[in-house]
């Protein structure tokens, strides 16, 4: 019985600290298949002028903010795991688009042969059991997105 | 009593004990040597496709027929420039003066005609593209060699032939005796070659994007995007109509139809990416209408990239 007392509070805290870890998780992967799903969308929006110029692909000069747009967009679907508006998350982004290639990234430095769309954002995320525990109840998950033209 | 059953419990319980060992997965791959493994040579990323005997990579490149007069003699000849442009040539036939040719018709600038009507004399070549499936022909060449005497003795006058005869003097002297006129004067009646026609300007086909915009060798497209792909003609630097168009080789992707009019370009997208590093070769057959030369037929290539976008690591 006082066995019982003792160890229900503990598994409870701990049943709890890995429901949450998993929720945080799920957040951080929508959160990663927002980012993958605006670069891919801003990669293929091309160029159409350039290309009836010159025939190569080149990415259109509002890829930036295509890219942002459907970050939030994709984002807004799991508005109720952030912490904070959609829109404002994707705003605050550093969204890069390399037009032509090779570019090197400033912020990754890496190095792109084709024109790429690039994605880092700090998305934050509501983890309540996390601060019911004394952590933190909030939670920001880095991600970082790449895409090119292959 | 209870303490000492329960002693006595554990004790049995201690007794019987064995160690529980787990069910290991790979005890039995433990148990089995592993075989060395085998050695694949690397996967060539880009193999060499040697080409079939007869097929040579061309590394003069044709440029444009070429007739040139000295005093009576005419020479046709053809002008190359040594650059490669990546195509691949066979010899079809090589013809002889005036002979015929199963290739006759087939070159795309045409086979010239001597002064008295014979055909010139030169090679047949057929060029390829290293397509992905393989060599892709894509047009036909003619090289002419030959030369021709016009027979323009009477055309300009020979001072032996016909001179006008001088007034004879009453005396005839030693130092001046009147010229003999020649007996055969009236039978020499000079033949004066036909003019040789003005040759064919080549034509510089072309494939692009819009009706206007620039002519384009390579084209990169998104897999699955529509394009529209028009077919163009240019002698010197003047755009020439275009009558009508035909695919005739590469793959056309998902084109609804492989020929048209000129005034329609060729639709079509490509669902499927080429292997790393190839690209689609499409070859355009075009009916062209010159002022000159009249209905021409001539072959525009183009090397379609499709790409699709990717997520990088």
């Amino acid at each position: 019985m006082v066995l019982t007392l003792v160890l229900a509070p503990l598994l409870l805290v701990v049943l709890a600290g890995v429901l949450q870890l998993g929720a945080l998780r799920v957040a951080a992967a929508r959160v990663r298949a927002a980012a993958d799903l605006a670069t891919l969308v801003a990669v293929n929006d091309q160029d159409e002028a350039e290309l009836a110029r010159s025939g190569t692909l080149r990415l259109s000069p509002d890829a930036v903010d295509v890219a942002r747009e459907y970050f939030a967009r994709e984002l807004d679907l799991s508005s109720a795991l952030l912490d904070g508006a959609a829109d404002e998350i994707a705003g605050a982004a550093d969204v890069a688009a390399y037009a032509s290639a090779p570019a090197y990234d400033m912020r990754t430095g890496a190095r792109y042969d084709r024109p790429t769309v690039r994605i880092a954002a700090d998305v934050p995320v509501r983890t309540p059991v996390f601060g019911a525990l004394v952590l933190r109840a909030v939670t920001t998950i880095h991600v970082l997105s790449v895409s090119s033209p292959r | 009593m209870k303490r000492r059953s329960t002693v006595a419990v554990f004790a049995v319980l201690l007794l019987w004990s064995s160690p529980a060992l787990a069910w290991d997965p790979f005890r039995e791959d433990r148990l089995i040597e592993p075989a060395p493994p085998e050695r694949h040579p690397d996967p060539d990323p880009a193999p060499f496709i040697a080409p079939p005997p007869g097929i040579y990579y061309v590394t003069d490149t044709y440029v444009a027929d070429v007739v040139t007069s000295s005093g009576p003699v005419t020479t046709y000849s053809t002008s190359t420039i040594h650059e490669s442009t990546g195509s691949y040539a066979r010899v079809l036939d090589t013809v002889g003066t005036g002979a015929s040719s199963a290739f006759d018709g087939t070159a795309f600038n045409g086979r010239r005609a001597l002064g008295d009507g014979r055909s010139v004399a030169g090679t047949y070549y057929e060029n390829y593209v290293l397509g992905a499936g393989g060599f892709v022909p894509v047009s036909v060449v003619f090289f002419q060699d030959d030369a021709e005497t016009a027979r323009l003795l009477a055309a300009t006058p020979a001072p032996h032939v016909v001179k006008p005869a001088p007034s004879v003097p009453s005396t005839p002297s030693a130092t001046t005796r009147p010229f003999p006129p020649t007996c055969c004067a009236a039978r020499s009646v000079p033949t004066i070659a036909s003019p040789t026609p003005a040759p064919p300007k080549p034509i510089r086909p072309g494939i692009s994007l819009l009706p206007i915009g620039a002519p384009l060798a390579t084209l990169e497209v998104l897999r699955g995007r529509a394009i529209s792909l028009w077919p163009r003609a240019f002698v010197d630097d003047r755009e020439v109509p275009v009558r009508s168009w035909t695919v005739i080789a590469g793959d056309p992707g998902e084109a609804l139809v492989t020929s048209g009019p000129g005034a329609v370009p060729f639709r079509t997208s490509w669902r499927r990416l080429a292997p790393p590093g190839a690209a689609y070769e499409v070859v355009l057959r075009l009916e062209v209408d010159t002022a000159d030369a009249g209905r021409r037929i001539v072959d525009a290539a183009i090397a379609v990239i499709v790409r699709s976008p990717a997520l990088d690591d």
